[in-house]
């Protein structure tokens, strides 16, 4: 549950980790070509114990405040990987830029799967 | 480093046969826990060889530790293909390209099952394709076929510009089955143009 602080006039506005998470779904589902966002070994254990809700996508903030993001996909058959990864990265960079005013520094896009 | 692997490999092997012949000698009556104990209490009786032990255990722990994040660490490696972009990196599974090379099979009739195994070496992606064909293939030239169309989808899907090597492995020819004989068949009847016999005046 760590968070982003940016310190304005009338107090800190902090934004959660989750948050940047949620920004990262909605934009990697924007996406032609995309079946749904991958897991790792924790969201597979919590998904087991009925929590769905869980998201694998992996936000960190560094000393300058930039972000770095890890996505778990798993890309539609028939689609260019490489093209839709790209497509991932260029949207998710300019939706947290739009949204958040944070820095991307790098967002790595893990295609685990090929589904149709 | 694969010096170091084989040191481990080496390492982890003594330590197993080492368990087991204790275990066995233990099953023969040969050691008995008298000898166990009076060994234990010798060693505790000592503050330098009580030393000598801890210090054994955590050089086993630490080398246990090191040996596992460095098999571990390779097999995640070999395990994907990766691109970076100015945005970062893009990481492929191999059993993502493995789920994209299964699908293949629904493109040729003759073959039944279709295993790939995919491995990313420095001269390149290595497919090895182990296969199940329906009798009456010609072998050469659907397997000619089969890696035509499997480095092609690669190429298209993936926009990978390593070479591909593409092996086959047939690992069986089993008979048709009734249904494919029966398509087979109603393949061949074509079926009859009406009023084919008649010609315009």
């Amino acid at each position: 549950m760590h968070k982003e602080e940016a310190q304005t006039e009338l107090g800190a506005v902090r934004i959660y980790k989750d948050v940047i998470a949620s920004i990262v779904s909605l934009a990697v589902a924007e996406i032609e070509g995309v079946k749904r966002i991958g897991g790792d070994f924790r969201s597979g254990i919590l998904e087991l114990i009925g929590k769905k809700s869980f998201n694998a996508i992996r936000v960190e903030f560094d000393k300058n405040n930039e972000v770095r993001v890890q996505i778990p996909l798993i890309v539609k058959y028939n689609f260019n990987v490489v093209e839709v990864a790209n497509k991932v990265q260029e949207n998710v960079r300019s939706a947290i830029e739009r949204m958040t005013n944070l820095f991307v520094k790098n967002i790595d896009v893990n295609v685990q799967a090929i589904e149709a | 480093m694969r010096l170091f692997v084989y040191l481990g490999i080496v390492f982890y092997a003594f330590i197993l046969i080492l368990i087991g012949l204790v275990l066995i000698i233990f099953a023969f009556n040969i050691l008995k826990p008298q000898d166990i104990s009076n060994l234990i209490s010798f060693v505790q009786y000592s503050t330098h060889s009580r030393i000598i032990i801890g210090l054994s255990g955590l050089l086993l722990i630490l080398v246990s530790i090191s040996f596992a994040q460095l098999i571990l660490g390779r097999f995640q490696r070999e395990r994907t293909i990766a691109f970076s972009t100015s945005s970062g990196e893009v990481t492929i599974a191999l059993s993502a390209i493995e789920d994209l090379i299964k699908r293949l099979s629904s493109y040729l009739p003759e073959i039944r099952e279709l295993r790939p195994d995919v491995i990313a070496t420095k001269k390149g992606i290595i497919v090895d394709l182990r296969v199940i064909l329906r009798s009456e293939a010609n072998i050469p030239e659907l397997t000619a076929h089969l890696q035509d169309i499997t480095k092609s989808k690669m190429q298209e899907v993936l926009g990978i510009e390593e070479p591909i090597i593409i092996k086959i492995h047939i690992a069986k020819i089993v008979p048709l089955e009734d249904r494919d004989k029966k398509k087979k068949e109603t393949e061949k009847q074509e079926p009859p143009i009406p009023f084919s016999g008649y010609t315009r005046l």
